[in-house]
């Protein structure tokens, strides 16, 4: 336990004080504390009503109109058309607009009808829908003079609304889903980043042959354990602090957040799902930290360890893969096995309990698994890490690594 | 205390490398572990220090088996290796704490030895900022630390300057008179006759010979003689040994070692040099080096070291 409390302050402090491991939280909180102040800081620009109809011409904007009838009548909505703005007909607006003479052109057939032209459209454009708004509002202004129905009659009509409410007793999918996204994205980061962390020191420590004075001096057991143990409060501090920086900076920006992401953000945090998240993304981490620590100990050169590590990245990938689908299908057989089976369930159980009712059974079953697997990971990684500190040069199969090191004593 | 490596044989595959390797080291006198590149040196080493597991065999500290993590043992392997990207008084404190000192005691023993090789201005570097001799001197001072009982250094003077090899020595000595157990490796053999008191020789996985440096040096000059004269050795060693018959020769640059064959011919030689035209420089009995030593039994058909 001595040497355990020893390895583990020293990776710690290692790792924590690294320059790259300060500047990325830094950058991170930064970005979160952005982000949840974005609603704010658009709001600044936002003069807060529905949008309106621009009360000039369009800019840049050229017109055709069915005939003179046409043209009085929609003048006043158009703002100040100047001459030059009105052709006689498509033919010569097109003209106009490849002469680029004109941004955009507008042919008018009738009150409500009309055709935009482009040269080029572009992606966000939203010019034919403003034209089709203020054309509609102007309509329905001319049809409330006709039938006498006043301002306020109409604003009483549109804003009579039927009210009701729901209330779900499993999962709200809906509001869970971005925060269940989230913090699967999170978990994924952390096991990536870290674990090819806690790869890259031990395979640097072997290719340094540090590796020799440290097992001449402790048991591998705590070497290992402690590494591990290192990386995993290293990325509970460093991804702690964002998440951190992420609710401190919604709880201060809460009420200028609209309604429904609202919902979203503070739809999934009950309890019982905390519970089932911080269990298995904590104890999968771990596990997946004890095969990233014992693959970079079979390497005896840095370059090798992306090699060496490749087949548990693409485990954990695959494991996000089958997440992604438990999202739309929680309850499918794969969605099922893949929250049960410990090498998947790190981020497939937290989705799915977050998207279905998960039943108990299933959650203790698969958290049985999971800890079954994190002991034998932990056994399996320091036998691996004592053999990898014996051999240097030739690289060797995986299967055959397991069986030496099992055999080893 | 006296470390009793007995009968220690190592494969690698199918392949043997140590073949029942048998040697003894007491503590207050200076083992020196010789042999050419390849003669299992290295592997005995870490054999003894757990890094492998001997096929069979055992080491035995006074009799007990020997347990290198629950001793006070100072390790410098063949290959040395620390952190490059940390500082260097960090981890010296560092690996001090790993082998038992308290963390006040690593600190004062992680200054004394960076101090003592005088790279006191380098102590919050990072290893990878000094300069190749400067890191061999803080991974040689890492061996130093914590005060240890035994220390085990394999091939310890590889790399440094004179100036530095006499700290090293001065420290291997202090050591020793202290009364502790030393054994390093080594293919200098100048530094190990004057730090060793003991030697050993292995050889393609066999030990050659090991004991006291002067017995192994009286045995090896046993029945021997050393003339040296100011004309050259063709102008009087033809004539000399058709005087003495049974008595052989092996020339060397300055005169010519004499195999009495066990006679007592001394005093018979001198009395015939005394009539003969040769100006005699040198006549005594012969003490060969370690170097001649080393190289007349493990030179194999091309002596190099």
């Amino acid at each position: 336990m001595r040497d355990f409390n020893i390895i583990f302050a020293y990776e710690l402090k290692t790792q924590l004080g690294k320059k790259t491991t300060r500047v990325t939280t830094l950058i991170l909180v930064l970005v979160v504390v952005l982000l949840t102040f974005l609603p704010r800081i658009i709001g600044l620009f936002d003069s807060g009503g529905p949008p309106k109809a621009p009360e000039t011409a369009f800019e840049q904007a050229g017109y055709v109109f069915a005939d003179d009838a046409l043209r009085q009548s929609l003048t006043p909505l158009l703002g100040s058309v100047p001459e030059d703005a009105v052709y006689p007909d498509r033919a010569a607006l097109a003209d106009a607009l490849k002469a680029k003479d004109v941004g955009v052109g507008f042919v008018f057939t009738d009150d409500l009808r009309f055709e935009t032209l482009y040269l080029d459209r572009p992606p966000e454009s939203q010019t034919e829908q403003q034209m089709a708004a203020l054309l509609t509002e102007a309509k329905k202004m001319r049809l409330m003079n006709e039938k006498g129905v006043s301002a306020e009659d109409l604003a009483l009509i549109e804003g009579t609304r039927a009210e009701g409410f729901s209330t779900v007793l499993g999962r709200d999918r809906l509001n869970n889903m971005m925060l269940a996204m989230a913090l699967m994205v999170l978990v994924y980061m952390v096991v990536l980043l870290y674990g090819n962390g806690v790869s890259t020191t031990i395979a640097r420590e072997k290719d340094s042959r540090t590796m020799e004075i440290l097992i001449t001096s402790t048991r591998p057991a705590s070497l290992i354990i402690g590494k591990v143990a290192a990386s995993g409060v290293a990325a509970v501090v460093q991804f702690g602090l964002v998440v951190l920086a992420g609710v401190i900076g919604y709880k201060l920006n809460q009420d200028t957040y609209p309604e429904m992401l609202r919902a979203m953000l503070s739809g999934s945090l009950t309890a019982e799902y905390l519970a089932v998240y911080l269990f298995f993304s904590i104890t999968g981490y771990v596990m997946y930290l004890f095969l990233f620590a014992a693959l970079g100990s079979t390497v005896s050169k840095m370059e090798d360890v992306g090699s060496a590590t490749a087949l548990v990245q693409f485990l954990f990938i695959f494991a996000y893969i089958i997440s992604t689908f438990a999202m739309n299908l929680p309850d499918s057989a794969i969605s099922v096995i893949g929250s049960i089976v410990p090498l998947t369930s790190v981020m497939v159980m937290p989705l799915r309990s977050a998207m279905s009712t998960v039943p108990i059974g299933q959650i203790i079953l698969a958290g049985a698994l999971m800890l079954l697997f994190v002991v034998f990971f932990a056994f399996l990684s320091i036998k691996i890490y004592r053999w990898g500190s014996l051999n240097y040069g030739n690289k060797t199969r995986l299967g055959r690594i397991v069986r030496e090191a099992l055999r080893h004593e | 205390m006296k470390l009793d490596i007995q009968d220690i044989r190592k494969s690698f595959g199918d392949k043997e490398i140590l073949h029942g390797i048998t040697f003894s080291v007491n503590s207050g006198r200076a083992m020196g572990f010789l042999g050419r590149n390849g003669a299992g040196k290295s592997t005995t080493i870490r054999c003894l220090m757990d890094v492998f597991r001997p096929d069979s065999g055992r080491f035995l500290l006074d009799g007990q088996p020997f347990k290198p993590r629950s001793l006070r043992i100072g390790y410098l392997p063949e290959e040395r290796g620390m952190y490059q990207k940390n500082e260097v008084l960090e981890q010296l404190v560092y690996f001090a704490r790993l082998r038992g000192a308290t963390r006040k005691d690593a600190v004062r023993s992680a200054n004394e030895w960076v101090d003592a090789f005088e790279l006191g201005e380098f102590k919050k570097k990072k290893l990878e900022t000094l300069s190749k001799g400067n890191q061999q001197k803080i991974q040689i001072a890492q061996s130093f630390l914590n005060d240890p009982d035994i220390l085990i250094l394999d091939e310890p003077f590889s790399g440094l300057d004179p100036v530095n090899a006499q700290i090293f020595k001065d420290a291997v000595q202090r050591f020793v008179s202290e009364g502790r157990l030393v054994i390093f490796s080594s293919h200098q053999m100048g530094y190990v006759e004057e730090i060793c008191d003991d030697v050993t020789l292995i050889h393609h996985g066999d030990i050659l010979l090991s004991g006291s440096l002067d017995a192994i040096k009286r045995e090896e000059g046993r029945d021997k003689l050393f003339l040296s004269a100011l004309e050259p050795a063709d102008a009087w060693l033809p004539a000399l040994l058709q005087a003495f018959p049974g008595m052989t020769a092996q020339r060397t640059e300055d005169g010519a070692i004499l195999d009495t064959g066990g006679q007592p011919l001394q005093g018979a030689l001198l009395a015939y040099l005394s009539g003969q035209p040769v100006t005699i420089r040198s006549f005594g009995l012969y003490e060969p080096s370690l170097t001649a030593i080393f190289i007349r039994k493990a030179g194999d058909e091309h002596a190099g070291l």
